[in-house]
């Protein structure tokens, strides 16, 4: 039982930022064949949120090499 | 998930992505500027402009006929189109016979407004992309072998889903190794991009493998719903002369109120029986705009045959094209589906640079291990 509930939320873990993307694209790529101009701009922030993340990855890694970067810097 | 397991969805996964891999690269790079060919016509003198003439009235549609044929002398009109994005032109399309092959058709833009020959239409590179991206200039053999390559594109992503478990279960969402090997970066972006634009590259994908079977659905509705409408009229020869435009177009407006023409189809050609036009209606909603209503008439005497909503499974096709070509929500989600593209590309460049990676690292491994097993002279 206890096995089976980890697995679980290990699952969950793993899965629910993807499938939230993948729910957020969907409603996008229909909002704006369904809602006119209004699902136009929600079809803008949703379809467009897997490329915000990893835009925001990217970011993330380079401020990393930088921070790590600058610190080996100040340490000689 | 038993190692077993995984191993299989890897030769899976692995094989449905090598053996679609240039097809798949061909379709993202010829897409990527076919997601602006409207912009890039433009750019570069192909699209027509009309005139300026704000608040001047619409030619009729059998204006516009005539100018269209006199504009291709000795040629045959197929089609007339109004777009409506474009509210200042109609397209023509004549051929040397009704039935003509579709390479053989003239694509002519007219002012809406003086009948005025603009240009013509779908020439240029953008013709080429087009080309490659939908037939590789060999026709429908080539539309259906590229429908394949999308159902192993779509085979490839759902291999990939069930793989991103026992890749990433140790891992916060996310997560690139920076300090790793470059093939475990490589590897991480491409989880990581993989399942962020997974539903996206479904939906496309799936969507232009259904574009690839238009073909294969018109001739179905044509066999089945066409045939059925046209039944009363069988036998007839096809028409000595043809009613007049401008009345086909009013009549087909009274059989569906509250709609507009998007095209006539002029008898003999694939849209229609040899007797009938048939004029497709659109609604004004984002969604009634894009599904056609077909009113047939009959071709000598204007009157309405019958009309009738298509089928689904033409429905699905003419819902999936907006989805495939992301053209209806503005500048904007063109721009998310072009930064789409390119993901997908990093997705399939990076897979195989990991495959190509992984058979470097077994090389030298097995390499040894026959070394091991070389009886040494003595």
């Amino acid at each position: 039982m206890h096995g089976s509930s980890d697995r679980s939320r290990l699952w969950i873990r793993v899965f629910a930022a993807p499938i939230l993307l993948a729910a957020a694209t969907i409603t996008g790529l229909l909002a704006a064949l369904l809602w006119g101009t209004v699902g136009q701009y929600v079809a803008w922030v949703t379809v467009g949120a897997p490329v915000l993340v990893i835009a925001w990855v990217w970011v993330r890694c380079r401020t990393q090499k930088t921070g790590q970067f600058s610190r080996t810097i100040r340490g000689k | 998930m038993k190692a077993r397991t995984v191993r299989l969805w890897s030769v899976v996964h692995a094989w449905t992505s090598l053996i679609s891999t240039v097809f798949l690269l061909l379709l993202c790079l010829t897409g990527l500027p076919l997601i602006f060919h409207h912009e890039i016509d433009e750019l570069l003198g192909y699209a027509p402009q009309p005139e300026a003439h704000a608040g001047a009235a619409r030619a009729t549609t059998q204006a516009v006929a005539d100018a269209a044929l006199a504009a291709d002398p000795g040629r045959v009109l197929q089609y007339i189109s109004w777009d409506k994005d474009e509210p200042g032109i109609v397209t023509a399309f004549t051929n040397s016979a009704v039935d003509g092959l579709p390479d053989n058709t003239t694509v002519r833009a007219f002012d809406a407004g003086s009948t005025k020959l603009l240009g013509p239409v779908g020439i240029g590179p953008m013709l080429i992309m087009l080309k490659l991206h939908t037939d590789m200039f060999v026709g429908q053999p080539g539309k259906l072998f590229l429908g394949g390559m999308g159902l192993l594109f779509a085979v490839a992503i759902i291999s990939g889903v069930v793989l991103y478990w026992p890749f990433t279960r140790r891992l916060r969402f996310a997560t690139i190794r920076d300090h790793a090997s470059r093939r475990v970066r490589w590897l991480d972006w491409h989880n990581l991009i993989g399942v962020v634009t997974v539903a996206w590259a479904l939906v496309v994908g799936l969507t232009g493998v259904v574009n690839t079977w238009a073909e294969l659905m018109l001739n179905q509705w044509k066999a089945t719903e066409l045939a059925s409408m046209v039944a009363p009229y069988a036998g007839k020869p096809p028409p000595a002369h043809l009613a007049s435009l401008d009345d086909v177009v009013a009549r087909a407006r009274q059989a569906a109120p509250g709609m507009e023409v998007a095209f006539i189809a002029f008898p003999g050609t694939p849209f229609t029986s040899s007797h009938h036009f048939a004029a497709f209606m659109r609604g004004d909603t984002a969604l009634t705009a894009r599904l056609l209503k077909p009113v047939l008439l009959d071709g000598e005497t204007g009157e309405v045959a019958d009309s009738r909503a298509l089928p689904l499974y033409l429905q699905a096709l003419l819902i999936s094209q907006p989805l495939h070509f992301g053209d209806y929500g503005g500048m904007p989600l063109k721009a998310i589906w072009a930064v789409l593209d390119i993901l997908t590309i990093v997705v399939i460049g990076s897979g195989l640079y990991l495959w190509l990676a992984r058979r470097r690292k077994r090389a030298p491994a097995r390499t040894d291990a026959f070394a091991r097993r070389t009886p040494v002279p003595s």
